[in-house]
């Protein structure tokens, strides 16, 4: 047992454990010579995270919060309306093609973070057909191109989290029992009846890991906002990454990862208790 | 609605969805062949950016880098996670079974919190003790501790599908545990250790924030370079360089196809770094 389990649990302690621990701790500690944490002990962290200054109240960090809550729930709503009839397409495909389309969904999600933003800088750059196309509609400005903007931010967290939804929805579609889906048609309902009383109960387990999977990296996405966001689509991620860079006020970036996990874990109670209603507790969905 | 009308709806559909997926790649690709610096206007093919790139020694040492970084992480990540999620199955924990929920850490933590946690453990590390200085070494360690729980989650899941008789008849043949291990668990294992590997791998090529908060000056990796370059805007030299990174992705998708409809068939499924 010593030799199985010791090493990755020392690891997890060490490496994983430990610096959570210290930060944690960090978020309570003052901010002393460039930014770095100091005794005393102190809440001072917290109350200038809730936009306390020396030139009193601001909003701008809890607009940043509500921005991230927002442009999470707004692209966890499109990832869904995309994957749902993508996961069900796939699963009335042929059952030796299905592997090969899961692939084709998967693989983009395999490239580096960074690389995936870039091919949508190269697309919304200027002078591109699709941002001329967007400067001919009257949408944006000509000779400007569509980033930084928050359409673009939106584009970026679609298309990096649309996987995470795809598969689980497709693990439900693929035990989803056709009979209940037949016998509801046969009773002439219609197809929205059938999606909201056969279908959809089915894959609300599938549903929920997708939006757990989808929703978190969402929220505390730094890449996509900071690439192709500019200041207008910043989100709390940037917000505490700043402060162990440019601004350098650790124990500020401390307590934001402390309010990036609060709100991380109140989201998933929320979820938990809204797959239940949904189900109505017939199971635990999550 | 008719079921003729739905199915020609989803497959427009299906086609839409792959150039949404493809398009941005394949911009990247394309416009790394191009022979003027612009992503706007393709003015005939080249393949200079290519040229300059390998000359580069800066671009060269952080594709060094990156690919040193993602292999050690891997293989130490399958060997420790491969050993945790067996030891998780084997022993009952009693008083450490709080363990096994360690492991759910990483999945709610962002991992620009788990960049900074780790930059701030290592700095702290370094000022009292003078070890752990910011590089590949920082790095390495950062990555394994999130690939552990994957790996470890994967091994785990496979043993669980095993019937557990299969453990008595080991023992009832006399197998010690170095002939268990060499003729029955790494064999049943095998597909779990291959996709947990390819998972692992996947993983670290795909991560930018951890790898940024834990790098030191002479660790750059390819996805750092891109950052930096990228601030003055898209060159065809950086689409160059992400042409390679997503060259070999494709080859580990290629492999991980091979892995799927071999004779053992255990399927790598990416649930995300947070599944």
């Amino acid at each position: 047992m010593l030799f199985t389990v010791a090493p990755g649990a020392l690891f997890i302690l060490v490496f994983l454990v430990l610096p959570s621990v210290y930060l944690v701790g960090m978020a309570f500690l003052s901010s002393g010579p460039y930014g770095l944490p100091t005794l005393p002990l102190s809440l001072q962290s917290f109350r200038e995270l809730a936009g306390f200054g020396f030139l009193g109240w601001s909003p701008g960090n809890l607009y940043t919060l509500i921005r991230s809550v927002w442009q999470t729930l707004l692209a966890t709503a499109l990832v869904i309306l995309l994957a749902y009839p993508a996961a069900y397409y796939i699963s009335t495909r042929p059952a030796r093609w299905r592997p090969l389309m899961l692939l084709a969904i998967v693989v983009p999600s395999w490239t580096n973070q960074v690389i995936r933003s870039v091919g949508w800088m190269n697309i919304f750059a200027p002078g591109t057909p699709v941002s001329d196309l967007a400067a001919l509609l009257g949408l944006t400005a000509p000779q400007m191109g569509l980033f930084p903007s928050q359409f673009a931010v939106i584009v970026g967290l679609v298309y990096n989290f649309l996987p995470f939804m795809v598969l689980p929805l497709y693990a439900a579609f693929e035990r989803l029992d056709t009979e209940q889906v037949e016998a509801a048609r046969d009773l002439f309902a219609s197809p929205v009846a059938v999606f909201r009383h056969a279908v959809f109960p089915q894959t609300l387990p599938g549903l929920m890991a997708g939006i757990v999977l989808v929703a978190i990296p969402a929220f505390g996405m730094y890449v996509v906002t900071e690439l192709l966001g500019g200041g207008k689509a910043t989100m709390i991620g940037n917000l505490v990454a700043r402060q162990f860079a440019q601004a350098s006020n650790w124990p500020l970036g401390a307590a934001g990862a402390m309010i990036m996990i609060a709100v991380t874990l109140i989201g998933l109670k929320v979820l938990r208790d809204l797959g239940r209603r949904l189900s109505g507790d017939r199971e635990v969905v999550l | 609605m008719s079921a003729g009308r739905l199915e020609n709806g989803l497959r427009a559909f299906w086609i839409v969805l792959l150039v949404f997926l493809y398009a941005p790649l394949a911009v990247v690709v394309f416009f790394s062949f191009n022979s003027i610096n612009s992503s706007a206007r393709f003015a005939g093919f080249s393949l200079q950016w290519y040229e300059q790139l390998f000359r580069n020694e800066a671009i060269v040492a952080a594709l060094t880098n990156t690919v040193v970084l993602a292999m050690v992480s891997t293989i130490i990540a399958v060997i420790i996670g491969g050993l945790l999620g067996y030891g998780f199955y084997r022993y009952r924990l009693g008083r450490l079974s709080w363990l096994v929920w360690l492991i759910y850490l990483p999945v709610i933590m962002p991992d620009i919190v788990f960049g900074i946690a780790e930059m701030t453990f290592f700095v702290a590390i370094n000022e009292r003790l003078g070890i752990l200085s910011p590089g590949l070494g920082t790095m390495v360690i950062a990555h394994v501790t999130f690939q552990v729980p994957f790996v470890a989650l994967l091994v785990n899941a496979r043993l669980l599908s095993l019937d557990p008789q299969l453990f008595e008849a080991c023992h009832d043949l006399y197998a010690g545990p170095w002939q268990r291990a060499r003729f029955f668990l790494l064999p049943v294992l095998r597909p779990a250790i291959l996709s947990s590997f390819l998972l692992a791998l996947t993983l670290s090529i795909d991560d930018f924030v951890i790898s940024f908060f834990t790098a030191g000056p002479q660790s750059t990796t390819l996805p750092i370079y891109i950052w930096s370059a990228i601030k003055k805007g898209v060159t065809p030299e950086v689409n160059a360089i992400a042409t390679l990174m997503i060259g070999s992705v494709f080859l580990v998708a290629f492999f991980s196809l091979l892995v799927q409809h071999g004779p053992s068939g255990g399927r790598p499924s990416k649930g995300g770094r947070r599944a």
